[in-house]
C-alpha cells in the first residue's frame, strides 16, 4: 500500500489557504487609501471600508474553514498560486472602484482597471481622473506599486513559510527575466533584498518630488506610480500637468532607475559598480535610449521647428524612456511631432526595458538574445562548419535557453496580434486595436486613436481581453498559460 | 549560516538538498552549468557557475563569508586545492572528499591543517567501515553509535516468531527497563510510537540503549548471533579493496570482478583475498565458489539493481547477511522492503558525516541521522530551558517527538517518565522529518 496522497495532482488546499493570507495582506494595504480619505474628509472612506471587511470576511471564512499544512508547495502549486493571486487582488481590490460614487464603475470597468493597475500598465478606463477622491488616487498609485515588484515577491519577503523550494517555484512564475538571479542563497532574503532597494528609490523619489512643486499628496503618489513604472496620475495631463524641468527630469531619471534590472542595482548599492556598468544589456539599454531618442529630436526638429529649449532634448527623452520602461507617462502631445513617432513608440513598447525590472515589454535582453541568434544563423550560411554561441555578458547561453527565448517570442507577438484581431472584429479601427494590444500585453497603458485618452471606449468582452492580456504580459505568458496546458491539471 | 559546497555531484547535490531543507544558506560551485540549473530551479539555494579551484568563482560565491566550505568533486586533488583556497578566502571552516588512506592518518593531519583543510570526508572508507558493523553485528539492521557508543541506536528486523511482535509498547515497558523503542519503520512509513502502538511482524524497530543492555536486546527479538568467516564480495569496488585491507585478518574474502583489467589490479592492492574475474550473476560461479558455504555476501558494483538482484540471490543459496551497496536514493525503499539485510549508500554516509562536523562547529544545526522520513538530533540542554523544568511525563510533547536517550557527564542514561534533565545533558531526539525546529525551542 502507497500512501495515496503522494499521488494526487495538486495541493488545492494550500493554494486556497495561501490566497487567504495574501489576501490579509490585501486588507491591510487598502487601509492606507482608508487613511488618505479620512485625512481629507472624504465622503467615500466607506468604499475601503466595504473593500477592507469584505476582503477580512472571505479570508477569514478560507482560513477557519480550509484545513491543512502549507507543505509541499511544488512547481504546480506555484504556478497557480501566482497566477490566482493576481486575479483575486484584483477582484477584491476593484471593491472601492464599485462602492466609491466617484468613479462608480460597472464590474467590467472596474476590473480592468484594477487589473491595469496591479499589472502596472496603467491604462485606465476613466475619462476624467481629477474627480477623484484622494483616497481612490491613493488606491491605483498603490496598487501599481504593489504590483510593479511583485505580489508574490512581497509574499515571499515577508512570510517566512513560504521560504522553501515552493517559495522559489513562486519567486520565478513572477519575476520577470529569462534566468533569474540569486542575490542570496534563500529566496526570502533575495526576496527581502529586492524589495529593500525598491522602497528605499521609492521613499528617495517621493522626498525628491516634494521638494519641488508637486503637493505631498502628488508626490507620494506619483513616486508610487513612477518606481512601479506604472503610469497612474492624479491628472488628465499627467506629467505635463506641472510646468516644470525639475518634475520632469526627477521622474525621467527615476523612470530610468525602475527599467534597470534589480539585481544590477542591488550589486551597485553594495559597492560592485564594475558589475553593473559593465552588464551588456545595461548599455545595451543606455544606447538604445540615446539612439531613438537622437532621432525623435532630429525628426522634431525637422518637422516642427520648435522655437529652442531644454524641451527640445527633454522631452523626446523623456517621452522614450517613459514608453521603453512601459511607464506610459507623457508630457506633450507627441503626436504633433510627426507620423514617424507613432511606429518608433511601437517599437520601444515591444522591446521594453531591462528583464529584473519593474517594466513590462518582452525586454531587452530577449531582444539581444534575438539579434545574436539571427546573426548566427545568417552567417551559418557563409560559414557552416564555424560555431556560433549566442553569449551574454561573456557567458556562452544554452541552445534549450535561446530556444525558450524564441519561443517566448513568437508567443508574445502572436498573443499581441490576436489580441489585437479580436478588438478589430469589436469593431475597433485596426491600428489602433493593434496599439491597444501591444500597449496591454506590454503593460506600458499608452493608447492611439480611440484610446489615446482613455480606454473607455473599448467594448466590455474588449475589456475582458485586455484585463486577459495584461495578467498574461507581467506574467511572462509561461507562467499563465502553462495553466491552460492539458498536462498541468493530470500528473 | 553559510555553506558553499563545490562539485555538484551526487554526494554535493544530496548534501545540498538536505542543507537547503535545514535551513541554511547554501551556495554550490560547480563548473558544470546543465547540473547546476537543475539544483537551482528546484531548490532554494543559489548557484556560482566556475571551477572550484578558481579564486574568482571561489570570491564570487562568497566564500569569505562561509562557515563551511565542503569540496565533493569527484577528484580529491581538486578538493584538497579548493579548500585550501577557500581557507585563504576565510572560510572558517573546510572538508574535502578524499579517496586515499593516507591522507586520514592521524600523523598527516597537521599537514592538512597547515594548507587550510580542517576535515576529511572519505565515503568508501566510511562504507567500509559500516559493513564491518554490519558483519561484526549480522543481527541488526542498523548500528549507531552516539557519544563513544554510550548511546546505542539498533535497527532490528523482527519476525513472527518474536516474543514482543503483537505486544503494545506500555506493555514491553513494564516489564523490560533497559531500552526505549524510539522509531518503528513499517514499510514505507516511520513512526515516532506511543505506549499504545504495537509492533507488528516485520516491521523495523529502533531501540535505543546503553552498552550494557544490547545483548538483552538481541535476545528479547530472538536473533541469533553469528561469527562471520567467510565473505563474498561481488565488485572490486574502491569500498571493496578498503574493506579487504581492514579486515582480512578476521574474515577470508573472495572478491568476484567481471573486468578481467580490474582483476589484474585487485590482488596488488588485497594481497590477501582471493580474486575471481567472473560475472557475480551467473549462479554456476557462486556455487562453484562455494556460495552456500559463505556466511556474508556482500554486493558492491556500480549497479545497485544488479546489487539488490545479486544479494537476493545470495540469500536462497542460504546466505545469512547481505549487503547491497544502493547509490539510487529512490531504490533504497524498494531494497528495504525486500529481504537484504543491510543497503550501503555512500551519498547518506558522506552527508551523515558532514552533519556531524557541522554538529561540532557548535551551530544550530545538530541532527545527525535521517531514517526514510523521521530524523534523530542531539540537542543539549540549555541552562534555563523549558525542558529542565518538569520531569519528562508532564512534559507535554507533541505526539510526532520521543526521547531516546541522555548523556549526563559522558554516561549514557535512558530516559523514564520521572527523568528531570539537567543543563548540560545531551538529550537524543527522534521526530517526524521538519519538525525539529519545534523541538530545539524546548531545549534554548
Amino acid at each position: 500500500m502507497f500512501k495515496k496522497s503522494g499521488l494526487r495532482s495538486i495541493n488545492y488546499r494550500s493554494v486556497v489557504r495561501l490566497l487567504a493570507y495574501l489576501l490579509l495582506f490585501e486588507a491591510i494595504f487598502m487601509l492606507v487609501p482608508l487613511g488618505v480619505s479620512l485625512y481629507y474628509g472624504e465622503s467615500d472612506y466607506y468604499a475601503f471600508v466595504t473593500g477592507i471587511l469584505l476582503t477580512l470576511l472571505v479570508s477569514g471564512f478560507i482560513l477557519t474553514s480550509v484545513r491543512g499544512g502549507l507543505r509541499d508547495m511544488g512547481k504546480r502549486e506555484g504556478y497557480l498560486l501566482t497566477s490566482l493571486v493576481w486575479v483575486v487582488f484584483s477582484v477584491f481590490g476593484m471593491v472601492p472602484f464599485i462602492v466609491s460614487s466617484s468613479p462608480g464603475l460597472g464590474f467590467t470597468d472596474a476590473f480592468c482597471e484594477t487589473m491595469s493597475g496591479f499589472t502596472t500598465t496603467g491604462c485606465s478606463v476613466l475619462e476624467d481622473v481629477e474627480q477623484l477622491s484622494h483616497g481612490i488616487h491613493m488606491w491605483r498609485c498603490l496598487m501599481q506599486w504593489i504590483g510593479g515588484l511583485g505580489i508574490m515577491i512581497f509574499t515571499l519577503a515577508v512570510l517566512p513559510m513560504l521560504n522553501s523550494s515552493g517559495g522559489m517555484q513562486m519567486m520565478n512564475a513572477e519575476l520577470p527575466g529569462i534566468t533569474k538571479e540569486k542575490l542570496s542563497p534563500r529566496v526570502s532574503q533575495t526576496a527581502k533584498r529586492l524589495w529593500m532597494i525598491y522602497l528605499l528609490l521609492t521613499v528617495l523619489l517621493a522626498i525628491l518630488l516634494c521638494l519641488g512643486p508637486m503637493s505631498l499628496f502628488d508626490g507620494i503618489c506619483h513616486a508610487l506610480s513612477t518606481m512601479s513604472t506604472g503610469g497612474f496620475s492624479t491628472h488628465n495631463d499627467s506629467i505635463g500637468a506641472w510646468n516644470s524641468w525639475y518634475v520632469r527630469l526627477v521622474v525621467l531619471i527615476f523612470m530610468f532607475i525602475g527599467g534597470v534590472n534589480f539585481a544590477l542595482i542591488y550589486k551597485a548599492s553594495v559597492g560592485r559598480f564594475r558589475i553593473s556598468w559593465s552588464d551588456e544589456t545595461f548599455r545595451m539599454y543606455v544606447r538604445l535610449i540615446a539612439v531613438v531618442t537622437l532621432i525623435l529630436v532630429i525628426g522634431y526638429i525637422v518637422n516642427s521647428h520648435p522655437r529652442w529649449s531644454v524641451g527640445v532634448i527633454v522631452d523626446p527623452l523623456f517621452q522614450v524612456v517613459s514608453t521603453v520602461t512601459s511607464t506610459g507617462f507623457s508630457v506633450t502631445d507627441y503626436q504633433s511631432w510627426g507620423a514617424f513617432v507613432f511606429p518608433i513608440l511601437l517599437g520601444l513598447m515591444f522591446v521594453g526595458a531591462s528583464a529584473g525590472s519593474t517594466s513590462g515589454g518582452c525586454k531587452l535582453d530577449r531582444i539581444i538574445f534575438l539579434f545574436k541568434n539571427c546573426r548566427n544563423e545568417i552567417n551559418k550560411c557563409i560559414h557552416p562548419n564555424r560555431v556560433f554561441s549566442v553569449s551574454i555578458n561573456g557567458r556562452v547561453q544554452s541552445p534549450e535557453l535561446v530556444s525558450k527565448v524564441m519561443a517566448f517570442l513568437w508567443l508574445y507577438m502572436g498573443l499581441i496580434i490576436i489580441g489585437a484581431m479580436m478588438l478589430v472584429l469589436m469593431g475597433m479601427p485596426i491600428s489602433d486595436s493593434l496599439f491597444a494590444s501591444l500597449s496591454c500585453v506590454g503593460n506600458t497603458g499608452l493608447g492611439a486613436g480611440v484610446t489615446a485618452d482613455s480606454f473607455a471606449s473599448v467594448p466590455d468582452a474588449g475589456k475582458w481581453m485586455l484585463s486577459f492580456l495584461m495578467l498574461v504580459g507581467r506574467l511572462e505568458i509561461f507562467t499563465v498559460l502553462v495553466l491552460l496546458s492539458r498536462g498541468f491539471w493530470h500528473k | 549560516m553559510r555553506i558553499v559546497i563545490a562539485g555538484a555531484g551526487e554526494v554535493g547535490s544530496h548534501l545540498a538538498k538536505l542543507l537547503s531543507r535545514e535551513e541554511q544558506d547554501i551556495v554550490v560551485v560547480d563548473d558544470d552549468a546543465r547540473k547546476l540549473a537543475m539544483l537551482d530551479a528546484n531548490y532554494n539555494l543559489m548557484t556560482c557557475v566556475g571551477s572550484p579551484v578558481s579564486f574568482r568563482t571561489l570570491r564570487d560565491a562568497g566564500v569569505h563569508e562561509a562557515d563551511l566550505f565542503i569540496a565533493v568533486t569527484p577528484f580529491e586533488d581538486r578538493n584538497v586545492t579548493s579548500c585550501s583556497i577557500a581557507n585563504f578566502l576565510g572560510a572558517r571552516r573546510s572538508v574535502a572528499r578524499i579517496d586515499n588512506y593516507e591522507f586520514m592518518k592521524s600523523e598527516n593531519k597537521s599537514f592538512f591543517t597547515g594548507i587550510g583543510v580542517n576535515d576529511v570526508i572519505y565515503p568508501e572508507y566510511l562504507a567500509a567501515q559500516e559493513i564491518r558493523t554490519a558483519l561484526k553485528r549480522g543481527w541488526a539492521r542498523n548500528w549507531f553509535e552516539l557519544n563513544n557508543g554510550e548511546i546505542i541506536l539498533i535497527g532490528v528486523k523482527v519476525r513472527e516468531n518474536t516474543g514482543i511482535v503483537g505486544h503494545q509498547l506500555r506493555e514491553l515497558t513494564m516489564s523490560h527497563h533497559n531500552f526505549h523503542v524510539s522509531a518503528i519503520k513499517r514499510r514505507r512509513d516511520t513512526i515516532i510510537p506511543r505506549g499504545d502502538d504495537v509492533i507488528m511482524a516485520n516491521d523495523i524497530v529502533y531501540f535505543t540503549t546503553t552498552s550494557q543492555h544490547v545483548e538483552d536486546i538481541r535476545k528479547l527479538c530472538n536473533k541469533v548471533s553469528y561469527k562471520v568467516r567467510r565473505v563474498m564480495i561481488m565488485g572490486g569496488s574502491r569500498i571493496a579493496v578498503r574493506l579487504a585491507s581492514m579486515a582480512s585478518d578476521d574474515w577470508s574474502i573472495k572478491i568476484i570482478e567481471s573486468n578481467p583489467e580490474r582483476c589484474r589490479r585487485l590482488p596488488e592492492l588485497c594481497p590477501d583475498c582471493e580474486v575471481i574475474n567472473a560475472d557475480g550473476r551467473d549462479t554456476d560461479v557462486l556455487i562453484d565458489e562455494g556460495i552456500t558455504e559463505t556466511d556474508a555476501f556482500i554486493a558492491l558494483t556500480d549497479s545497485s539493481e544488479t546489487n539488490i538482484l545479486a544479494c537476493l540471490t545470495a540469500k536462497e543459496y542460504g546466505v545469512s547477511k547481505t549487503i547491497a551497496e544502493v547509490e539510487n536514493i529512490q531504490l533504497i525503499y524498494q531494497a528495504e522492503g525486500l529481504n537484504i539485510g543491510t543497503i550501503i549508500n555512500k551519498k547518506l554516509l558522506a552527508s551523515s558525516k558532514i552533519f556531524q562536523v557541522l554538529l561540532d562547529s557548535d551551530t544550530g544545526s545538530s541532527k545527525f541521522l535521517s531514517l526514510a522520513d523521521a530524523e534523530v538530533a542531539e540537542l543539549e540542554v540549555r541552562e534555563g530551558s523549558r525542558i529542565t523544568r518538569h520531569p519528562v511525563k508532564d512534559l507535554d510533547l507533541s505526539r510526532d517527538v520521543t526521547l531516546g536517550g541522555l548523556v549526563r557527564n559522558g554516561r549514557g542514561m535512558l530516559i523514564t517518565g520521572n527523568t528531570v534533565f539537567e543543563p548540560g545533558d545531551k538529550v537524543v531526539v527522534f521526530c517526524l522529518s521538519g519538525l525539529i525546529h519545534k523541538v530545539e525551542k524546548l531545549f534554548n
